[in-house]
């Protein structure tokens, strides 16, 4: 069953008078618990997708449904409301809050659900656990590595037991072996967590990680646009 | 109240208003930098409270209270660019400190110039001339109708036993409802003003060797003049300046200083020396310091016995065989308190009717109507204070927080988008910003209306136009911080309202 469908979508912006169509009659569909690479030349639309379906972006045309939730006509609102919950957003230059301790960022999107601060502590313990950060949950990014900084951005992800991660370029500001590491840890989530995950890479042996690789080219699906039969299905552990 | 204010002021010079615009824009000018100094060396102290408050809410913080937590959001965003924080609140600091002054001098005028409903202060003077210039007859004219024309319940009384002791008036004895007890009502609530104006050196005057006095009876220095009773200085001070009128009513050529007055002649207590008229021609006053006024309101002022100004006149008229010019007119005001504003209505009354006080015609007005007469003159310079100058300071500084902050909120664009991203909303990010904003602005308006307040209530003279004293009103220790806050809160609205607006989608683009 596919948790992500993208149906018929059309994304265009306008540079002045000129209308530049960035995905055209795209159709998409991401299985339950998939690790999809999303790979392209520049330009071809590959973030545009990402941001689509993460909800950051609305299309102008076409359908996009996560979970059983149709999100392109969801509100600027409902659509923040949504991300909280159903997705984990993993950046390529991590993206961490400079002031804000390992702990503090991870916990970011937890502050905005409903739970006690128990839960909440449980819950970033448990995510840097998961990470291996758990030791470094009172130092600030500029005191982590790379590497350190990408696996707290994968745990800010993952912490409120999304629908969906979403990864633009993980790797891509990382040297080999915390490349290594980030993407072992995206197989981890997929494999032990039965995470989907969506990731933009341009990195051949990133996206040779995935189950699936996703080729687009100006704005269309050049190939795997369906889901593979192989994709498991594994219970939720992180989150009782 | 210094002698410029005086009306039917004679002696001293009479600033154009382009000279005095000019001297208010110098003085504002030294104002702001002054401010901005003060908020300089205050910056660690802004610093403290801000560490302190992130430290103490930091431990809070595991309340779980979402308030707490964006709080010590704000404050670590506060510190992360210490310079542009630091920029802010100094903005805010001075634009919050003019606008204390100016609130505060305005707030003082307008009690200097409100009408009182009991023991009013009232002032007579030349009704058709400036300045003003009655004949010494006037006085007891004057007295004669408070005896004769006012009610009993409408007359001045002399103070009680309690009320002198209040005001550091040594006791007298006399029995009520007799003469006695009205002589007395009479010394303890009415005064003289003649003005003297003359220089030490006879061909070559100079403001330094210059000197301008108010010839009084000096006992009534401690009954009427507003800021020398023993509440207004030390009690040493005021004994010392019981000590000094005591010695001006022992002899004539007797006089009291202010301090500044002093120092410009450099004199000091117990010198003699000469004055030559200035207003009083071909008249040479001998006079000997015996007294110096506390510091404060009173620096720029000196004070001779008007008798002594009067026995000069008669000398001049025995030696020169004839009257001198002004000699007929040496009395430039009466003052008077009245029990009640019923009383100065009356009185008011009574003085224009006709065949009184006819040659000169005088008027009667509260000193408050008197001193707003004054201050008419000036009311354009007040008006460009108030709807030119506050304004103009409240835009820019107002620029300068929205500046600050709109590079702060392009610094931090991806980071908004990343809030976003998370799932914060638009209003969120909007609150963030504007939070931090107003956080300075509580903080830099608070501290310098509380600085500004806390110093000049304890007795640091802070000299402002014709006003060499003035107390700051307490309302400005609430006003400052709100102040503080209004103008962060117009800085901080347009660059809160584009992180509001900030998409995620286009950031990342561009970082991408």
């Amino acid at each position: 069953m596919a948790i992500v469908e993208v149906r018929e979508l059309y994304k265009s912006f306008s540079r002045g008078k000129e209308s530049i169509e960035v995905l055209m009659d795209l159709n998409l569909d991401v299985s339950q618990g998939e690790f999809v690479a999303l790979m392209g030349p520049s330009g071809s639309g590959k973030t545009t997708l990402l941001n689509l379906i993460a909800g950051l972006d609305s299309p102008t045309s076409g359908s996009i449904i996560v979970g059983d939730q149709e999100i392109s006509s969801m509100s600027e609102s409902e659509l923040a409301r949504w991300r909280t919950r159903n997705v984990g957003f993993v950046f390529q230059f991590y993206n961490l809050l400079p002031v804000l301790r390992a702990f503090e960022n991870v916990e970011l999107p937890l502050l905005l659900l409903p739970m006690s601060t128990k839960e909440r502590r449980t819950q970033v313990e448990n995510a840097l656990e998961l990470v291996g950060l758990a030791d470094r949950s009172r130092h600030r990014p500029g005191q982590l590595s790379g590497g350190q900084c990408q696996r707290v951005g994968i745990a800010r992800a993952i912490v409120t037991d999304p629908t969906i991660v979403v990864a633009d370029e993980p790797t891509g500001a990382l040297d080999s072996k915390s490349a290594d590491d980030a993407l072992n840890l995206l197989e981890l989530l997929r494999s032990e967590l039965s995470k989907t995950i969506i990731m933009v890479t341009h990195d051949p042996h990133a996206a040779q990680r995935a189950q699936r690789i996703v080729k687009l080219e100006k704005g269309r699906i050049a190939n795997g646009g369906a889901p593979s039969a192989s994709a498991p299905y594994m219970p939720n552990v992180i989150v009782g | 109240m210094s002698p410029e204010m005086m009306p039917g002021m004679s002696a001293a010079p009479d600033p154009s208003l382009l000279l005095l615009s000019l001297y208010m824009a110098l003085g504002m000018f030294g104002v702001l930098i002054m401010l901005t100094l003060v908020a300089i060396i205050t910056l660690p102290i802004f610093f403290g409270v801000l560490f302190g408050s992130e430290f103490i809410l930091s431990r809070l913080q595991n309340s779980g209270l979402f308030a707490i937590k964006m709080t010590v959001l704000m404050l670590r965003s506060l510190r992360r660019n210490l310079l542009r924080t630091s920029l802010t609140y100094v903005a805010l600091f001075v634009f919050t400190g003019v606008l204390t002054l100016i609130f505060s001098m305005i707030d003082f005028l307008g009690k200097v110039t409100a009408d009182k409903e009991t023991d009013v202060k009232v002032i007579m003077t030349e009704k058709f001339q400036i300045p003003s210039q009655m004949p010494p007859k006037y006085r007891e004219e004057l007295k004669a109708i408070f005896e004769t024309d006012l009610p009993k319940e409408l007359r001045p009384r002399a103070f009680t036993a309690a009320e002198r002791a209040k005001r550091g008036l040594d006791p007298v004895n006399y029995q009520p409802g007799t003469p006695e007890e009205w002589k007395q009502a009479l010394l303890d609530h009415y005064m003289i003003w003649g003005f003297v104006g003359g220089s030490t050196d006879e061909k070559n005057k100079t403001l330094d060797n210059s000197l301008f006095l108010f010839a009084l009876e000096p006992h009534s220095l401690l009954t009427m003049m507003d800021g020398l009773a023993i509440d207004d200085m030390t009690a040493k001070e005021h004994q010392e300046l019981k000590e000094a009128i005591r010695l001006m009513q022992e002899d004539k050529r007797n006089i009291i200083l202010g301090q500044d007055r002093l120092k410009l002649l450099k004199k000091q207590v117990g010198d003699e020396f000469r004055i030559y008229g200035s207003n009083y021609l071909e008249i040479v006053f001998d006079f000997k310091i015996v007294g110096a006024f506390p510091d404060g309101r009173y620096n720029a002022s000196s004070v001779m016995r008007f008798d002594y100004l009067q026995a000069k006149l008669d000398e001049y008229e025995r030696q020169k065989k004839q009257a001198h010019p002004l000699s007929g007119r040496c009395m430039n005001l009466v003052w008077a308190r009245l029990p009640n504003k019923q009383a100065y209505e009356r009185l008011a009354g009574i003085v224009n009717e006709p065949g009184k006080f006819s040659s000169p015609a005088v008027k009667l007005e509260t000193a408050s109507a008197g001193i707003g007469s004054f201050l008419d003159a000036f009311k354009d310079i007040f008006w460009a204070l108030k709807f030119i100058l506050m304004p103009s300071l409240a835009l820019i500084m107002a620029l300068v927080v929205s500046i600050t902050m709109t590079i702060a909120i392009r610094e931090r664009a991806t980071e908004m988008a990343v809030l976003k991203v998370l799932g914060f909303k638009p209003n969120s990010a909007f609150l963030m910003v504007m939070g931090e904003g107003l956080l300075i602005g509580a903080l830099g308006g608070g501290l310098c209306t509380w600085l500004l307040y806390g110093v000049m209530s304890n007795g640091v003279k802070f000299p402002i136009a014709f006003f060499s004293t003035f107390y700051p009103p307490w309302q400005i220790i609430v006003y400052g911080p709100l102040l503080g806050m209004t103008a962060a809160f117009v800085g901080t609205f347009m660059p809160a309202w584009s992180a509001r607006g900030i998409k995620a989608s286009n950031v990342f683009a561009q970082v991408a």
